[in-house]
C-alpha cells in the first residue's frame, strides 16, 4: 500500500499534541510514533525490565493525552516534559523495589547457548544497574539516568528536572559514586573480572 | 596519567550497554497506546459530531418526537373526520350550518353572459 505525503512532517510535536486536543485523531499516532520509542528506552534502561518499561511508557503516554487539552505550546517541550514524567514513573516504581529486592536477586542464566548466556549476563547487567539505581535516592536515580543512560547535557537535564545546572552536576556526582559503591561487589557476579563472558 | 577507580569502568561500561539498549515498541504497545489516545479525546467526539441541522433544530422547537407524534394523531383525527365525518359532527354541521350548503366557485352567470354576447 502506497503510503499518502505525511501532511504533519516538520511539525512540531507541540503543534501536534493541540491537534491532537482539537479532536484530530491521525496526529495521536504520528505522536505515538515519534515518541514512544525514546519513552520505552528510557524506561528499559532505568528499569531493566521490558514488562515494567512498558506499562511505563503506556501511562506516560497517558499522561501526554490527558494532559493535551492544557498543554500551553511556550510552555515546555513536549520531549522535555516526557523525560520528566518517565523519570518520575520510573523512580516511583524503583522506590517499591526497595526493600522488596535484594541485590542478590539477580536473574542467573540457566542452560543456554553461549550466545544466549551472553544476552542473560547484558540483561543482569542491566537489572544489577536498574536494582542499584533503586537505592538512590529518587533525584539522585534521575539525575544519573539522565546524564549517563540518556546522556543528556547537564543544562538540558536542569530544564527537565527544573533545577540549576549545579544541582544537576551535585546530583550526577553523588549518584554517580553511591552507585559505583554498590555496584563494587558485583564484578565477578556479572562477568567483569574477565572483560567479556566466555 | 591519571588512574581511573576500576569501579568506574565498570560503570562506564554498564552505562554504554545501557544506552545501547533501543527497544523498538511492539505492535501491541503501539496498538495499546493508540487505543488509550482515542479513549482519552472527548473532544474528538464534541469537535467531530455534526452541528444539529434544521430538521433536528426544528424537532427540537417542537418539543421532540412526542410531541411529533402527537401533531401526526392530530392531523390524521383531523383528515378522516374531513373524509368520514361521525354522523353526530354530521348532525352538527347541518344544525349549524343548514343540511345543503352551495358555493359557487365560478361566476356562472358571467360565463353564460360572455357566450351570449359572443353568439351575437
Amino acid at each position: 500500500m502506497n503510503a499518502s505525503p505525511d501532511p504533519y512532517a516538520g511539525a512540531p510535536d507541540a503543534a501536534l499534541l493541540v491537534a491532537y486536543a482539537s479532536g484530530d485523531g491521525q496526529a495521536a499516532r504520528i505522536l505515538t510514533m515519534r515518541l514512544l520509542p525514546r519513552v520505552l528506552a528510557q524506561a528499559t534502561r532505568m528499569l531493566g525490565s521490558q514488562t515494567e518499561a512498558e506499562d511505563v511508557a503506556q501511562d506516560a503516554m497517558m499522561r501526554l493525552w490527558k494532559i493535551a487539552p492544557d498543554w500551553r505550546q511556550d510552555e515546555a517541550q513536549v520531549s522535555t516534559w516526557l523525560y520528566r514524567v518517565v523519570a518520575n514513573l520510573c523512580t516511583d516504581r524503583l522506590r517499591k523495589r526497595r526493600g522488596v529486592m535484594s541485590l542478590d536477586q539477580v536473574a542467573e542464566p540457566l542452560d543456554a547457548a553461549p550466545s544466549v548466556a551472553a544476552q542473560m549476563q547484558t540483561q543482569a547487567r542491566m537489572t544489577a544497574l536498574s536494582d542499584a539505581l533503586a537505592q538512590l535516592p529518587d533525584r539522585q536515580a534521575q539525575a544519573v539516568s539522565l546524564r549517563h543512560l540518556e546522556g543528556l547535557t547537564n543544562p538540558e537535564i536542569a530544564q527537565i528536572m527544573d533545577i540549576s545546572v549545579r544541582s544537576v552536576e551535585s546530583l550526577t556526582a553523588r549518584g554517580k559514586r553511591a552507585l559505583a559503591d554498590l555496584m563494587a561487589g558485583r564484578k565477578a557476579e556479572l562477568g567483569y573480572d574477565d572483560d567479556e563472558p566466555e | 596519567m591519571m588512574m581511573t577507580n576500576p569501579n568506574d569502568d565498570m560503570l562506564e561500561d554498564l552505562f554504554a550497554d545501557a544506552r545501547g539498549l533501543t527497544p523498538a515498541p511492539s505492535d501491541d504497545l503501539m496498538a495499546r497506546v493508540i487505543a488509550d489516545a482515542d479513549a482519552a479525546q472527548p473532544r474528538a467526539t464534541a469537535a467531530s459530531a455534526p452541528q444539529p441541522g434544521l430538521w433536528a433544530r426544528m424537532m427540537d422547537a417542537i418539543g421532540g418526537w412526542p410531541a411529533v407524534s402527537g401533531l401526526a394523531a392530530a392531523t390524521i383525527a383531523g383528515v378522516w373526520v374531513g373524509v368520514a365525518p361521525p354522523s353526530s359532527v354530521e348532525d352538527l354541521t347541518a344544525t349549524i350550518v343548514g343540511d345543503e350548503v352551495s358555493i359557487s366557485l365560478f361566476a356562472t352567470d358571467l360565463v353564460f353572459d360572455a357566450g351570449v354576447l359572443s353568439d351575437g
